[in-house]
């Protein structure tokens, strides 16, 4: 890259943004600095001391690191480079570098609706499932016993039986030692208890859902609320040692099946799951299982037909436009400009879903304009969807692509264009021949950069027809989906359930294409040799 | 930032045309007539659909079907209805909606040119061991657009937001902090490429002066360096301003949506009742990023040709 240093004017008068900036430099500088680090500091130990009442000790131990790394580049000297790179990288790293491994760890997961647990999580879980009721509930107080151990006084609906329970079970206790009163509340003649005050009982919340008074079988007796308890008995048992749930009536076994479930023999899974490491089934999925290949090769393709040819007619037209402005002293040149620019100049998201409503069918102004018999069902037919994406897309880009081909049409030289024309070159000729490959020296790699950006171009087809109408093989893939759109219907909506796993997984595939093209790009323009 | 992918900024590539008004002879109508045929017929396509927003905006019938395209009763019912939604249309939150995008939009710009242009200087100014490969490594992730890691970001959030409720689902902070996740990478390469065309000896003047880096930074390069932050901050603004996937995933709640969102559930194919207010409401949110495309073009127009298309 050779680098003509353009002088800045030699009278430089500072403007009054130099001159507030110049204001912060020196001591207020070094006091902003100061204070800046000092809130820095304040908020990172607060955020340890968070994260280790909440015992996350490995990201508070994380915190720990890069705070002292932080204070070591702002408070050593040297590393000055360090000083001006790190504020962003601190960004770049949360939000950029760990979603990718993320990213790339959760493709290799069964990570879905029903697998969102952990494997500890999911067992408690089953477990807290396979509990049925035995019939037998209880009016329930909460009280304490001398030396302050929490207990619950029972009283059997049924029967009318008192009871005292605790961790070790149950014991009854001799008839009238418990009576409920006018409200329905167990109290207790005994003077061995003490009830818990009403005050109090809702701080005893958490430790109350946790309670169990084991019975008979395996049985237990939980509270519900803080009033009532009842006796229920699990069907399956866990065993630690082997790591399987057994159904307690019929023997069954359920084992782990390795991909995130304990399933039996004949495959019935136990609800729920967790996530699980299921190495390249995900990935597999894509170019095998029919159910995913299918969807994702006619996306692909699809992908590949919408940003080609948003590309080519966006370019087409607009390079035509440029051709058509580039006459030097032509009247109105620059009011033709202003105005063609407006479809760019406006947020795209809000001509995206005014054009969604100009093209509907009932009420789009588009099939009125048109004379009879061309008014088409722009956005409910998966061919007219088509088209009438590509349609927008272009409307939305020619301006980009005019302008850029106005300014390389400046760039060449008429001398060039002038010897051809003394050649005896006809207008043709010239374009072909010589404007053409010097306009695309210039325009090729905004070209490749252009598809690149349309192949991931999420807003132009949700805002627009959110993908749809729904394509023939009723998949999550609409007609007009692309692979981005795709990727965020598999994780985001549940429809038919959420896979983040599969969704990673196709994001990974997106990225190679992308990545194949932007290196393309990068060698074509040899863009790296700026690198000096 | 993912939506500001496309690297090339073509308003740029524009201006050279803008600025090279050598002074000719008028073309003759004679030579010209079919550029303007051209023209003009161009922009009735680029022109009309804003014209059906100014028009039903300002028209009574709300019906997108109904509207003429020069309204019959100009009214300002539809701009009202926006701010005093009637009760069929209570969930609409439009002010709230414009602020949050605003807020997003602003913050993430601002904090998008400050740290994009400390990396710039850094690559810029100093030479030093990873340099090469810190700017290769900077090319390498932005290839990976943040849209690619919906799924990854929504988690790491909604894991933060269990320890951290402020940067967890549903906080505008916390949609800014992922967006800023893009702020280094291209807007680096582009910033570097503007630094390294500011004279090196101004630098060395100030240094002889005995200023420090910082204080270059601040006081020289900085405000010289003022139509490329411009741009980027431009480019940031409406980048965020526009950008839907991410956020729609990280706000869940409706008075915390942006306007995107909020307007994409507001019209929801409700076009016979609701196109008046949805194209006043589209009018306004066109102002801002209309606005700054205006007052900065002054700044693009000052020669940012020079330092981002040689790159």
């Amino acid at each position: 890259m050779t680098t003509v240093p353009t002088a800045p004017p030699s009278d430089y008068a500072p403007s009054l943004l130099a001159r507030t900036i110049a204001a912060f430099s020196g001591g207020t500088g070094r006091a902003a600095k100061l204070v800046g680090l000092a809130l820095v500091n304040a908020l990172a130990f607060w955020a340890i001391a968070e994260l280790l009442t909440q015992s996350r000790g490995l990201w508070a131990l994380i915190t720990l690191a890069a705070l002292l790394a932080l204070d070591a580049v702002y408070f050593l000297p040297g590393l000055v480079p360090a000083k001006f790179i790190l504020p962003g990288t601190i960004f770049l790293i949360a939000y950029l570098v760990i979603p990718i491994f993320f990213t790339v760890i959760t493709a290799f997961q069964v990570y879905s609706t029903g697998h969102v647990l952990t494997k500890d999580e999911a067992i408690s879980a089953v477990q807290t499932q396979s509990l049925q009721p035995t019939g037998v509930s209880f009016l329930m107080s909460p009280a304490r016993t001398a030396d302050g151990t929490l207990v619950l006084l029972l009283l059997d609906e049924e029967t009318g039986k008192g009871a005292v329970g605790d961790g070790d079970g149950l014991r009854p206790l001799p008839d009238g030692t418990l009576e409920t009163d006018a409200n329905g509340v167990v109290q207790s003649t005994s003077a061995d208890y003490t009830l818990v005050p009403a005050s109090e009982l809702f701080s005893l919340d958490t430790q109350l859902a946790r309670y169990v008074v084991p019975t008979e079988d395996g049985a237990a007796i939980r509270p519900e609320g803080v009033q009532t308890a009842v006796e229920l008995k699990p069907t399956l048992s866990y065993d630690e040692r082997t790591d399987t749930f057994t159904n307690i009536e019929t023997g069954t076994v359920f084992t782990d099946n390795g991909k995130g479930s304990y399933a039996a023999a004949d495959g019935t899974e136990l609800e729920p799951g967790w996530r699980e490491f299921i190495g390249w089934t995900n990935i597999g999925a894509v170019f095998s299982d029919p159910l995913v290949r299918g969807p994702f090769l006619r996306t692909l393709a699809w992908t590949i037909v919408f940003a080609v040819s948003s590309v080519f007619f966006s370019f087409a037209i607009g390079l035509f436009l440029a051709i058509a402005l580039d006459k030097p002293g032509m009247r109105f040149r620059r009011l033709y400009r202003s105005l063609l620019v407006i479809p760019y100049a406006i947020p795209g998201f809000l001509m995206l879903l005014v054009w969604a409503g100009l093209l509907n069918d009932d009420f789009g102004v588009i099939n009125k304009l048109l004379p009879g018999g061309l008014d088409r069902p722009w956005l409910f037919d998966p061919f007219w969807a088509k088209v009438s994406v590509i349609m927008v897309t272009t409307w939305l880009t020619v301006p980009y692509f005019m302008l850029v081909s106005m300014g390389a049409l400046q760039s060449i030289p008429s001398e060039l264009t002038e010897a051809a024309r003394v050649d005896g070159a006809g207008r043709l000729q010239i374009f072909r021949k010589v404007t053409l490959p010097l306009l695309m020296i210039v325009v090729a790699p905004l070209l490749i950069a252009s598809f690149a950006f349309n192949f991931n171009n999420f807003n132009n087809i949700y805002l627009l027809t959110a993908g749809g109408p729904a394509a023939e093989d009723q998949s999550v893939a609409g007609a007009t989906d692309i692979l981005i759109s795709y990727t965020y219907k598999l994780a985001f909506q549940a429809g038919k359930g959420q896979d983040y796993g599969l969704a990673s997984a196709v994001s990974i595939f997106v990225f190679l294409i992308v990545a194949s093209i932007s290196a393309l790009a990068f060698w074509r323009t040899k863009a790296l040799e700026g690198v000096r | 930032m993912t939506t500001l992918d496309d690297t090339v900024h073509p308003v740029l590539a524009g201006t050279q045309a803008a600025t090279s008004t050598a002074p000719t002879p008028k073309a003759r109508l004679g030579d010209t007539w079919w550029r303007h045929i051209v023209a003009i017929i161009a922009i009735g396509f680029a022109v009309f659909p804003a014209i059906y927003v100014v028009s039903a905006a300002f028209n009574a019938d709300q019906s997108l079907g109904g509207a003429s395209v020069i309204p019959r009763d100009v009214t300002l019912d539809n701009f009202r209805e926006l701010f005093n939604p009637p009760s069929d249309k209570s969930e609409t939150a439009y002010p709230r909606w414009f602020l949050n995008s605003i807020f997003v939009a602003l913050f993430t710009s601002f904090f998008t040119v400050l740290l994009g242009a400390l990396g710039a200087y850094a690559f810029s100014r100093f030479r030093f061991k990873g340099r090469r490969m810190g700017m290769l490594f900077l090319l390498l992730v932005q290839m990976f657009p943040q849209l690619l890691m919906l799924v990854a970001l929504y988690l790491i959030v909604l894991r933060s937001g269990e320890v951290f409720p402020a940067i967890g689902l549903n906080h505008l902070v916390a949609l800014a902090l992922v967006y800023l996740g893009g702020a280094m990478g291209v807007n680096v390469w582009l910033m570097k490429g503007f630094f390294d065309s500011i004279p090196h000896e101004l630098d060395e003047s100030a240094r002889v002066d005995g200023a420090t880096p910082a204080q270059i930074f601040w006081g020289v390069v900085l405000p010289l360096a003022a139509p490329v932050l411009a741009v980027v901050g431009l480019f940031s603004f409406v980048g965020t301003f526009n950008e839907f996937a991410i956020a729609s995933v990280l706000l869940e709640v409706n008075e915390k949506r942006t306007l995107p969102l909020g307007l994409q559930i507001f019209i929801d194919q409700q076009y016979g009742e609701r196109w008046g207010p949805f194209a006043a409401g589209v009018l306004l949110a066109a102002v801002p990023a209309v606005i700054l495309f205006a007052y900065l073009q002054r700044f693009i127009v000052s020669g940012l040709t020079q330092g981002s298309v040689k790159g």
